[in-house]
């Protein structure tokens, strides 16, 4: 295949759109059933409705500090966590089973338990993020100190940095960077979920209550006013870290 | 005139003794890396060493530059026993050892960043050290866009920069092509012979050992002692003669290669028998 110009890949982009809309919209139009598949302009209406109203404000601003918040403390578990794995094999050893099985584990499934040991508030509806989230943060910052940066330490010290501290900060962590953001990016991606789940089984609230509150009242159109923040949400957060990433990226 | 400063060596090792433990899971080894090494290192001295592989070499050069510390015996630099690394050392690495997210002028600077100089001071000197490795056109260049010969200019413009009179270089030309070394060679004695650094300088090449030295330390198959030191009595600058061709460079690299050798043959018939 020829390699794609910038300009290639968004005309591309846009016929798809077209012809996903289109598509969409006629047969709407010909199944006539808005409750199974509404057409676009009642969507948009129904997002305009959303919009003005400031309903869509403040869920997107419910489930972005929900979000924020879950991934501040699953970065500070999992760097903490995951320096003590880079340090320790007894440790790695000892964590390890439950952190792969807490990686697997749906965490929808862990929603009863978060429910009787947090409640349906705000700190449970954290802990939900948390959990989804907390798993790739801790794994990457594990492998990005343990690969010791060649002899950065030594050049540093040779320099007159003085102690594990400052040798933490002024080399390990910039020299694991690009990867401690690759699983951030990860996380963020699996927080979103998190959120949508905490936000739909536990007390409703933010974008996640928006789709459930809709979806039990048979509104197709407005949960697909909903569902379509939502992905902009979570594209544009794990976009953002992207491009951190390769800012931060030296080769 | 009895104590004038130049009578106080530059560096002197006395009874340095170093073992490593190689902990291979339970059966622990222990290696006899270094075993009583005593030197003294003049104030303005170029010293290369050389030695098979394995004789502790860098082991020696990172106790010089307090990286580790040894079992037993003291590292006096300037009269000052030390126990950790200080601003009168400066060391350039083999693989050149730069931050690779910091550019020429960031890394170049990093010394006197971490010794708290006023930044616009630093940036100062740090170009000053840039122009005279002559990468003044590279000065917001990432080391990966850089050719091997001038990441390790820029390793030597940040060993320069601390202002430290003594560079400890391991084997700092060892991954530059032939060419390259060459004239990096000739530079380095330029700048020494400028600014009367003294520079402890290890390499596995015999000729630059003998081409850039006023003493060559010669060491022995581990464990690691010193097997000998010779002068080398070759006028300076070095670089407008033939020095390869001169007779007391011919009979010194001879006089190496007979000792080196002998070692290599004994540690091959010890390796395969």
């Amino acid at each position: 295949m020829k390699a794609r110009s910038r300009k290639d890949v968004r005309r591309d982009q846009i016929v798809g759109v077209m012809v996903f809309l289109i598509i969409w919209e006629v047969s709407a139009r010909l199944l006539d059933n808005s409750l199974i598949l509404p057409p676009i302009s009642a969507i948009l209406a129904a997002l305009w409705e959303l919009i003005i109203t400031g309903q869509l404000i403040v869920a997107l601003s419910q489930s972005i500090l929900l979000l924020i918040a879950g991934l501040i403390v699953a970065t500070t578990i999992g760097f903490v966590l995951g320096a003590l794995i880079a340090r320790s094999r007894t440790a790695y050893w000892m964590l390890n089973p439950y952190l792969s099985a807490l990686f697997v584990t749906p965490t929808i499934a862990l929603v009863p338990l978060v429910l009787v040991w947090f409640g349906f508030g705000f700190p449970g509806r954290v802990t939900v993020v948390v959990l989804a989230a907390v798993v790739p943060i801790l794994f990457s910052v594990a492998s990005g100190l343990r690969d010791s940066p060649g002899d950065l330490i030594d050049v540093a010290r040779s320099f007159g940095v003085k102690g594990e501290i400052a040798l933490l900060f002024k080399v390990r962590i910039r020299a694991a960077l690009p990867v401690l953001l690759a699983g951030l990016r990860l996380a963020a991606g699996r927080g979103v979920v998190g959120m949508a789940v905490a936000e739909t089984y536990l007390r409703l609230g933010g974008i996640g209550g928006l789709i459930k509150s809709y979806g039990a009242m048979f509104q197709t159109d407005y949960v697909f006013a909903s569902i379509l923040p939502l992905s902009l949400l979570g594209i544009g957060i794990v976009s953002l870290i992207g491009r951190a990433e390769r800012r931060l990226h030296w080769t | 005139m009895k104590d004038t400063v130049l009578d106080i060596p530059a560096i002197e090792l006395k009874g340095i003794r170093k073992t490593f433990t190689l902990s291979e899971d339970r059966d622990a080894k222990t290696v006899l890396a270094l075993d009583g090494v005593d030197l003294k290192i003049r104030q303005g001295e170029f010293l290369t060493i050389i030695g098979p592989s394995g004789c502790g070499k860098t082991t020696l050069l990172r106790i010089i530059a307090s990286l580790i510390l040894p079992d037993e015996g003291e590292v006096i630099v300037e009269g000052e026993p030390v126990r950790e690394p200080g601003i009168k050392r400066a060391m350039v690495f083999q693989t050149f050892g730069l931050f690779p997210w910091k550019s020429v002028i960031d890394n170049v600077i990093f010394p006197l960043m971490v010794r708290k100089f006023d930044a616009a001071e630093a940036r100062e000197i740090a170009m000053k050290h840039i122009r005279q490795v002559g990468l003044d056109k590279f000065v917001d260049a990432y080391p990966h866009q850089l050719s091997g010969g001038m990441q390790q200019r820029v390793g030597l413009a940040r060993a320069l920069s601390t202002g430290a009179d003594i560079l400890l270089m391991d084997e700092p030309f060892g991954a530059i092509d032939a060419q390259t070394r060459e004239l990096m060679q000739e530079e380095l004695m330029k700048i020494c012979q400028q600014e009367q650094k003294t520079v402890v300088f290890i390499t596995h090449d015999l000729d630059e050992a003998v081409l850039l030295a006023d003493r060559v330390l010669l060491m022995s198959r581990g464990p690691g002692r010193v097997r000998e030191v010779i002068d080398v009595d070759l006028p300076r600058p070095r670089f407008d003669y033939d020095v390869r061709g001169h007779e007391t460079f011919v009979k010194v690299r001879a006089h190496l290669w007979h000792e080196l050798r002998n070692d290599l043959v004994e540690q091959r018939a010890e390796e395969t028998s």
